[in-house]
């Protein structure tokens, strides 16, 4: 059974270096809901890795309060704090001199946990992962590839199965075949463990695709907005989010709709020759589909593989339709 | 006499001076490695204090080991104290500058990981830097045991135990039936003792390096 998270609220918070002439973090507040992954995106120097460090107090904030789960952060002894905070970064920063266990038994080990407890979870930790504990577990970490190290970074992060997990880039240095595995499989985790997890990027897709909400930050961390993905495509709040969301703002909504979501198929005939699409899929995987094949329509298939209508432009095109409406009303 | 003849009359005393030489020598480079490490790893953070740290003990080294002795003699009279004592002094630079490399050589991305683990830092030097760091410091102590071989033979001077004793002893009877084969027996034991070590140090690194930072 694992921790599910807890809430974590970010109370006029600001950061001031020494010898800087303006904050790098300036009076922000955030609510983050207890079992969400909220994105914090932005571009590079706006301050997310310091608002992100200030939670587990490797930096100490100038003013402010954070609480997590009801408890201000700064009247706890900071690292016992940090034993409760899940911590991935960028470089992993795994220790190269342990195994793969060793790595994720360190905070078992300092809280006390007896060698059998240990022993069971760095296994199920390794499963949870996506590698084979018989595999990887007396593995060295340059026995791994980046992918693995990653993974590895991750057990090693929930080993003591924090309610809060902190992750700065974390996929931010690997190749986008890569990337975009750990991205499903991380998804994958989070819907089962359902952790309170905090998400640095500076990909806007990326925190499209992860978010359940994102926070569009602009210089010393300001929040330009935060909402869900689908609010923050359909209706940017100014300016600075829709250059942040980019071209084909259109097309990143659909990634986001699920093939399934569609009622109304059509009924089906004469679909031979027509391409399919499983109906798990997204819009945009459909769009794509139709494209490369040359055809206007698709044909959905069910869990089993099985034809259960077809959909054309028109069905695609009438979704967007809706969920725009359906945002601008819920605004 | 023959050098070979020599040898055999004089192999118990030769062994025994061997024996001790050796020992000083060990005593002197653990005293130092505990010493040197502690140092390095009290100042590695500072560039000021592992600066004053590292030219403090080059410093130390510059002092010639006579004039060292000397004034060791009136504080701690003849013998084993004052020639540790000097061993450990001219050891404590390629022990303490290897510390300080060593554990600053550990990426900051694996003392972040540490530290937001939750690990208090001498846990995190503990557990983490000094057996990342171990392969200088070893190579440091290596460094330093070369040299206590030659120094070693110094300890005659304050009637210390040694190699030395056979070394100077020849020299000091120059012309006399036995000087040279008295010096050169000297001489080479201690060749052959360094380079016994030297070999063994190879043996001592590659089994205390943690598997995982063996290159
Ligand atoms: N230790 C520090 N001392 C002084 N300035 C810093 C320090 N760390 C970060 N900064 C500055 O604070 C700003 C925000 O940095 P950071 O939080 O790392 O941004 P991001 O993670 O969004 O790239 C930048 O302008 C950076 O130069
Ligand atoms: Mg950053």
């Amino acid at each position: 059974m694992s921790e599910h998270g807890v809430r974590i609220q970010l109370d006029r918070v600001t950061k001031q270096y020494p010898r800087q002439p303006e904050p790098a973090v300036d009076n922000v507040s955030l609510d983050i809901p207890a079992g969400e992954l909220v994105v914090f995106v932005g571009p590079s120097g706006c301050g997310k890795t310091t608002t992100m460090k200030m939670i587990n107090r490797l930096i100490e904030p100038t003013s402010g309060e954070i609480t997590i789960g009801g408890e201000n952060v700064l009247a706890l002894e900071p690292n016992e704090l940090r034993t409760r905070i899940g911590y991935v970064i960028q470089q992993i920063g795994l220790f190269p001199h342990m195994t793969v266990r060793d790595n994720i038994a360190v905070v078992p080990r300092l809280l006390g946990w007896d060698k059998a407890r240990i022993t069971r979870r760095v296994d199920e930790l390794l499963e949870l992962v996506g590698l084979d504990p018989s595999a990887f577990r007396d593995r060295l970490p340059k026995q791994l590839s980046g992918g693995q190290q990653q993974r590895v970074g991750v057990a090693r992060a929930l080993a003591a199965d924090p309610p809060v997990m902190l992750m700065d880039e974390p996929f931010g240095a690997t190749d986008p075949i890569t990337r975009d595995k750990l991205q499903n499989e991380f998804l994958r985790l989070q819907k089962e463990l359902r952790k309170t997890i905090i998400f640095v990027t500076h990909d806007f897709d990326e925190a499209v695709k992860l978010g359940d909400r994102i926070a569009v930050l602009a210089e010393q961390s300001h929040v330009a907005q935060y909402d869900t993905p689908g609010r923050i495509l359909a209706a940017p709040a100014n300016d600075y989010v829709e250059g942040f969301v980019g071209s084909a703002a259109a097309i990143k909504q659909l990634g986001l709709m699920h093939v399934g979501m569609l009622t109304g198929l059509a009924e089906l005939s004469a679909t031979s020759g027509l391409p399919t699409v499983r109906s798990r899929e997204n819009a945009r995987d459909a769009l794509d589909i139709m494209l490369r094949a040359g055809t206007s329509h698709v044909v959905v298939l069910d869990e089993q593989g099985d034809p259960r209508g077809v959909i054309g432009f028109e069905d695609i095109a009438g979704l967007l339709r809706e969920e725009v409406s359906r945002v601008g009303q819920d605004a | 006499m023959t050098f070979s003849r020599y040898l055999e009359n004089r192999w118990d005393d030769l062994l025994e001076q061997a024996t001790q030489h050796v020992l000083v020598v060990i005593l002197s480079v653990v005293i130092a490695t505990l010493a040197g490490v502690v140092i390095g790893a009290l100042t590695w953070r500072s560039d000021r204090y592992s600066g004053l740290a590292i030219g403090t003990s080059a410093t130390l080294l510059t002092i010639p080991s006579l004039a060292l002795l000397a004034l060791l003699i009136p504080l701690l009279g003849l013998g084993w104290a004052p020639t540790i004592v000097a061993l450990v002094v001219y050891s404590l630079l390629p022990i303490v500058r290897n510390t300080v490399a060593g554990l600053r050589s550990v990426d900051a991305s694996i003392l972040e990981a540490a530290k937001g683990m939750g690990l208090r830092p001498a846990r995190v030097l503990w557990r983490v830097q000094l057996p990342m760091a171990w392969p200088v410091i070893i190579t440091g102590v290596r460094v330093a045991t070369q040299m206590l071989f030659a120094i070693a033979t110094i300890a005659a001077y304050v009637a210390g135990p040694g190699l030395g004793n056979e070394i100077f002893s020849g020299l000091a009877r120059q012309g006399s039936a036995n000087a040279l084969n008295q010096a050169v027996a000297g001489t080479a034991g201690v060749v052959i003792l360094a380079l016994l070590f030297d070999l063994l140090f190879v043996l001592i690194r590659r089994y205390t390096t943690p598997r995982g930072i063996r290159v």
